[in-house]
């Protein structure tokens, strides 16, 4: 890690000033957990880290009308949160499938939606990747068992993060601070594909943040599961994961929404698999094809074709999960 | 010849108990290496090349020695100035904290001439391949060996089987990484070492520094994990003491996570291109292996093949490859797990064609007694009889299988020697230059004193783990226990005869009359008046009683035999397999300690699941970079994935003390998959058997 | 086998340089490789403002930088401590306090070895600020021994022989406290998954998972 200022705010108003409009120069720090790698990785090198930690309130998830989380709430919180299991049965699994005890007691939900990609070749300091601003994504002819099936190009990393299918399968929005004030944004326009922006993730300005999560109230007959398919199951990245909700009257499904995780650079929706089931009666044969449908425009990778197969199965797994 | 009492005679030995460090480790009140603070100690660190071949044109540190808190910068650590791997140390630093010395490495600036470079084994083969060597080849003189006529008998033989195994590269992982503190006392140099072998550290240190070995002492109280990497003094340990002379100040020098993976030894990788047949009536008699692996820039990469089984007729042909990686290094049996995931699989291909089950095969194929008997032991208690005859037997998705494997394993002990002294005030000190690597080598020592001397295990101060102490070697090769034991019982034995002889003289009697039991010492047929312990050694005045010994013939033997048996659940969907449960059965001669015996049988099968499903160092063919040098992505097995683990020591007291250290993770792996063969039909020819090779393999 | 562990290279190798080649990698390494050497050379993220100013601070914030003084409160005392931003809860605990139970092993919060109670949750010493932990409770297995006598967790992990080479132990004796703190009476399953986060080499799982169970029965709640 580089020497840096640590400032700890005491409101949330105060930060967007304290953020640089330039990228690099500031970072804000929540759990930390991917924070303080990236700086003791020299990825990051800002001047000035901004300890939201310090600011009071911004813990909290709020059940009524839906649910509001709190940005600085910890995974460990959303996890063992009753109302979240009980009427948001995806986040909750999704929490709990993260990282290990102590990492999910340490990170946030802002930071989790937030975090960078672990591609190795980003993590890898000594090399330039193109994300890095350098002139090739090195998974292309490289090493890339963990890289993505969907919406690759030219980059091809995946996004790590758990929570962030199941928010956006539940139809999440976030509430956006910054200097020019605050704004609503739905977490499926918060993520960008690197052929859009190649150096960040998401659409979050230089000197903005999330400040709350906002899930809307699941309407009556909805069911919601996270899958998350690892390598082992103590403490791994998603290889694929898939956030399900579906709406159901009676056997009939309503509405579904479908998010992969861990196969493309943004949480992956799959409007073909949710048009296979919706207004249909949810049969093995209906399911069947919606997972079949779920990786129909897949483009893998010289070592990760088995993603395909594997995202057939755990949507299918997902969806049976909610029939049975 | 020196004999063990009859285990029924024994107070500790053959029994379990608590080690005695528990405690302290288990409070965080012990200091390893990486825990020492030294006053005034600065902490180094290494710089590492980005290239996996380069020579260094010049080095400038004026940056770095410019910086607050740098104490010295070393830019002459390479010896050669060619590197050969990315992550070759190229300078290193000290500073005042860690943080700073970070900062330093970050301002040296080096300049390379960049090579080209080959890591991938296959690749390195190729006679356009990039030379590791200048000077030769990357695939060095093949070493052969052959036995009886190959031709006669694959023409004898009813069946044949063939294939290509692959098994990857291991890395040993220890949690505490490689390191050492050096601190000078003049032109003395004593050095803290996280190492397997406190004398071999100083002969090394002594040799690289061109200085007396007598001006080195290497001290080791506690270490975190070796399993061979730290059986030779690092390059860490000599550039650690040269900052230390440098700037007149201890250093510290730890590895770090990556530097570690990369540089500090791995389990070389195997291609094993097999040939096999056997007889109608179920004899292996013709055997042939033409193999590769690559120790990276380092030697010897040589699976032991045939491993646990006869073959009249054979013929190994080895090849190491050099590639642009980090060297290898001995790893708990080294050869051994990967001759066994191809032997044991290759042993059940040879049964299947023949319509054998792989049990009966073994027990025609396996002259070692001792194994003969456990086989047997261990498939009734596993329940081989309910496995199912033939192959993907199991409906439905979630398929289950059984599967099996040998250990063998032969190096015993020698050549330890040990210091005894009791004080006047009836304390026992026991010195012995050994050390405990976390598999109990300093509760053995306090065990088998205690026992000899008849006093309580808590009474004996077991001092290991410096060069002041009498030697003894490293601990590798389960050689620790069989070399240890012997000398520490020979030391007791001459201690006690010494107070037998002080006894007598106090009561009047001669020695045969006298007896030492309980702490105590009495004239046979008179306990009531005996002298305590503590009477006892006040007979000495205030000269202690310091007694010699060292490693006798007839308390330890060679060669021990094992199996394994794996139930594993394939998910033919997903590609994974899961272990439900191992069981192994071990021999070991005369149990020390029934509860370390186990736990190191119990932690061997586990490094094996974790080699079998898990772990794999990957090296980028396009940067030549290790790029999974970390926990996240070369991943080893944790908590949730353990199977039940039945762990059965094979008791043989008469043997004497036998090592035990390497062969439970022997043939985990083979037994892994020769289960997942018989869960899915399908066999499994690389390791590690990850869901994408599972998957690959079903579909094939 | 003996010759298998012999090392296989000298720690001085003596081999002579190969000839210089152009890479045969498509790619030259110059075009991906960071300049060695010299902190902020060659990438736009590296680069990024390093040398631009930040925005200006508003006046109730506090503001850490260079070397900072603060008290930690460790294992129910209050001890000074000089760090920098930067520095670790981890490097101040082992570095400064010389407090060791906490251990550095991945030093990336990928094996559990540094774990310690903040404010009685289990979390990693080496991904937490140690300015991040002024003013909270912080308990490191030295913590747990009341009066010189091991916490029950401490004696099962010694009665089970849940140790060997021991350079973990002190993450998983935390885990499994932190467990029986919140849940006196566990079943195996809720042990494995609250020592999912450490990482243990030598194959001590089965042993923990025993000693927790052990502790459980014995004193589950602590005090």
């Amino acid at each position: 890690m580089f020497d840096f200022e640590l400032v700890n705010p005491k409101t949330l108003e105060s930060v967007p000033a304290l953020l640089s409009r330039n990228w690099g120069e500031t970072m804000l720090l929540a759990g930390g957990t991917d924070v303080l790698d990236l700086l003791k990785e020299r990825l990051a090198q800002p001047q000035r880290l901004i300890n939201l930690k310090s600011i009071p309130g911004l813990s909290y998830i709020k059940a009524g009308d839906g649910l509001e989380i709190g940005a600085l709430t910890t995974i460990a919180e959303i996890a063992e949160n009753a109302e979240v299991r009980q009427n948001y049965a995806a986040l909750a699994e999704a929490a709990e499938s993260i990282a290990t005890p102590q990492l999910r007691n340490m990170g946030t939900l802002g930071g989790n939606l937030c975090q960078r990609p672990r591609c190795w070749y980003f993590r890898e300091k000594d090399l330039i990747c193109l994300k890095k601003g350098g002139e090739l994504c090195f998974a292309v002819e490289g090493l890339n068992k963990y890289h993505c099936i969907f919406g690759g190009g030219p980059s091809f990393i995946v996004h790590p993060s758990d929570a962030a299918p199941a928010l956006m399968a539940m139809g999440a929005r976030l509430d956006l601070l910054s200097g020019t004030g605050r704004r609503s944004l739905a977490l499926a326009e918060f993520y960008q594909l690197p052929e859009d922006n190649l150096m960040r993730e998401n659409v979050l300005g230089p000197n903005e943040l999330i400040s709350a999560v906002k899930v809307p109230a699941p309407a009556a007959g909805t069911k919601s599961t996270y899958l998350k398919f690892r390598e082992k199951q103590s403490h791994d990245f998603a290889i694929v994961s898939v956030a399900a909700v579906l709406q159901m009257e009676g056997k009939v499904c309503q509405q579904a929404r479908l998010v992969l995780g861990g196969v493309a650079p943004i949480p992956w929706r799959v409007p073909a698999a949710e048009a296979e089931l919706q207004g249909k009666t949810l049969t093995a044969a209906v399911l069947a094809k919606a997972a079949e449908a779920a990786t129909a425009n897949a483009i893998p990778l010289s070592q990760n074709g088995y993603k395909v197969q594997l995202t057939k199965v755990m949507v299918r797994r997902a969806l049976e999960k909610l029939v049975k | 010849m020196a004999k063990w009492k009859p285990l029924d005679q024994m107070t500790y030995l053959g029994k379990g108990y608590a080690r005695l460090d528990g405690p302290g480790k288990a409070s965080g009140a012990v200091k390893y290496t990486y825990d020492l603070k030294l006053p005034g100690m600065l902490y180094g660190a290494l710089l590492s090349s980005p290239h996996p071949a380069a020579t260094i044109k010049r080095i400038d540190a004026s940056a770095a020695l410019a910086l607050p808190g740098v104490k010295a910068v070393l830019t002459d650590v390479h010896p050669t100035g060619t590197l050969r791997y990315a992550g070759e140390e190229v300078a290193a630093v000290a500073a005042t904290s860690p943080e700073i010395a970070a900062d330093a490495l970050e301002r040296i600036k080096v300049e390379y001439d960049v090579l080209p470079f080959v890591v991938d084994l296959e690749t390195a083969m190729k006679p356009e391949a990039p030379r590791v060597y200048a000077e030769q080849s990357n695939v060095r003189e093949p070493r052969v060996e052959s036995e009886g006529d190959l031709a006669a008998a694959f023409a004898q033989a009813a069946v044949i089987v063939e294939g290509t195994y692959r098994t990857q590269v291991q890395v040993h992982a220890c949690l505490e990484v490689h390191g050492s503190v050096a601190k000078w006392e003049g032109d003395e140099l004593i050095v803290w070492d996280s190492t397997q072998g406190v004398y071999a550290s100083r002969d090394g240190i002594a040799k690289f520094l061109n200085i007396e070995q007598s001006k080195v002492r290497v001290i080791c109280d506690y270490m975190g994990g070796g399993f061979g990497s730290k059986l030779q003094a690092g390059r860490y340990s000599v550039i650690a003491a040269r900052l230390a002379k440098a700037t007149g100040a201890p250093v510290k020098l730890m590895l770090s996570r990556p530097q570690d993976s990369i540089s500090a030894g791995n389990r070389p990788n195997l291609i094993a291109e097999i040939k096999a047949g056997a007889t109608r009536a179920g004899k292996l008699i013709a055997f042939s292996a033409k193999t590769y692996g690559t120790a990276g820039i380092g030697n010897n990469a040589r699976p032991a093949l045939p491993l646990a089984y006869d073959v009249p007729n054979s013929r190994t042909e080895h090849y190491d490859v050099y590639t642009n990686a980090g060297a290898a290094r001995a790893f708990r049996a080294p050869g051994c797990p990967q001759a066994s995931f191809v032997m044991e699989q290759v042993m059940d291909e040879l049964a299947e064609k023949l319509n054998l089950d792989p049990l009966d095969f073994r027990l025609q194929n396996d002259s070692n007694e001792t194994r003969q008997q456990q086989w047997k032991m261990a498939a009734a208690r596993f329940g081989w009889s309910k496995r199912a005859p033939r192959p993907n037997a199991s409906r439905g998705v979630i398929k289950r299988g059984m599967g099996l494997g040998a250990a063998v394993w032969w190096p015993g002990g020698r050549g330890t020697q040990a210091q005894m002294t009791i004080l006047p005030d009836g304390g026992i000190e026991v010195r012995c230059g050994t050390q405990d690597i976390g598999t109990g080598t300093r509760t053995l020592v306090a065990a088998v004193a205690a026992e000899e001397l008849g006093v309580p295990i808590a009474s004996i101060k077991a001092m290991i783990g410096d060069t002041e102490y009498p030697y003894s070697g490293a601990s590798g090769g389960s050689t620790t226990a069989p070399s240890v034991a012997p000398a520490i019982k020979n030391v007791a034995e001459k201690a006690k005869d010494k107070l037998t002889e002080v006894a007598a003289q106090h009561f009047g009697a001669a020695r045969t009359e006298v007896q030492l039991a309980d702490g105590r010492a009495f004239v046979k047929g008179n306990a009531k008046n005996a002298l305590s312990w503590k009477q006892l050694c006040a007979l000495f005045g205030t000269m202690p009683l310091v007694v010699h010994g060292e490693w006798v013939e007839g308390l330890s033997s060679a060669g021990v035999a094992g199996c394994q048996f794996a139930e594993v659940e394939v998910d033919t969907e997903t590609g994974v397999v899961t272990v439900l449960r191992m069981l192994a059965v071990q021999d070991c001669g005369l149990v020390l300690n029934r509860l370390t015996a186990e736990s190191q049988v119990i932690g061997g099968v586990i490094q094996g699941i974790s080699y079998a499903l898990y772990e794999d160092r990957l090296m980028d063919p396009l940067t030549g970079v290790l790029i999974n040098p970390t926990f996240e992505n070369y991943k080893i097995v944790g908590a949730l994935e353990m199977p039940k683990i039945e762990a059965i020591i094979y008791d043989q007291p008469e043997r004497g003390v036998i090592g035990i250290g390497e062969p439970p993770t022997i043939p985990t792996a083979a037994a892994i998959a020769n289960a997942v063969y018989h869960a899915t039909g399908k066999r499994m020819r690389a390791l590690p058997m990850t869901p994408d090779r599972v998957l690959a393999a079903l579909h094939s | 086998m003996q010759d298998q562990n012999e090392s296989p290279v000298p720690i001085h190798d003596t081999a002579e340089s190969p000839p210089a080649e152009e890479p045969s990698s498509k790619i030259s390494r110059r075009h991906f490789l960071k300049l060695s050497g010299g902190g902020a050379v060659g990438t736009v993220i590296l680069t990024a403002g390093v040398h631009a100013k930040a925005a200006a601070l508003p006046p109730d914030a506090e503001v850490f930088s260079g070397s900072v003084s603060l008290q930690l409160k460790v294992n129910g005392q209050r001890r000074s401590v000089t760090v920098e931003p930067r520095t670790t809860l981890l490097s101040a605990l082992r570095n400064q306090l010389e407090v060791t139970g906490c251990k550095e092993v991945c030093n990336r919060g990928e094996c559990g070895a540094c774990t310690v109670l903040v404010n009685g949750k289990p979390v990693l010493a080496c991904m937490m600020l140690a300015l991040d932990a002024a003013g909270q409770e912080i308990v490191t297995v030295e913590g747990l021994v009341q009066n010189g006598k091991l916490d029950p967790v401490q004696q099962a992990f010694v009665d089970h022989d849940a140790l060997m080479c021991g350079f973990c132990t002190p993450g998983f004796v935390m885990s499994v406290r932190a467990l029986l703190d919140r849940n006196p009476n566990p079943t195996e399953a809720e042990v494995r998954q609250a020592v999912a986060g450490n990482l243990c080499r030598c194959g001590t799982y089965p042993r923990v998972f025993e000693a927790a169970l052990a502790a459980a029965q014995t004193a589950g709640k602590r005090g």
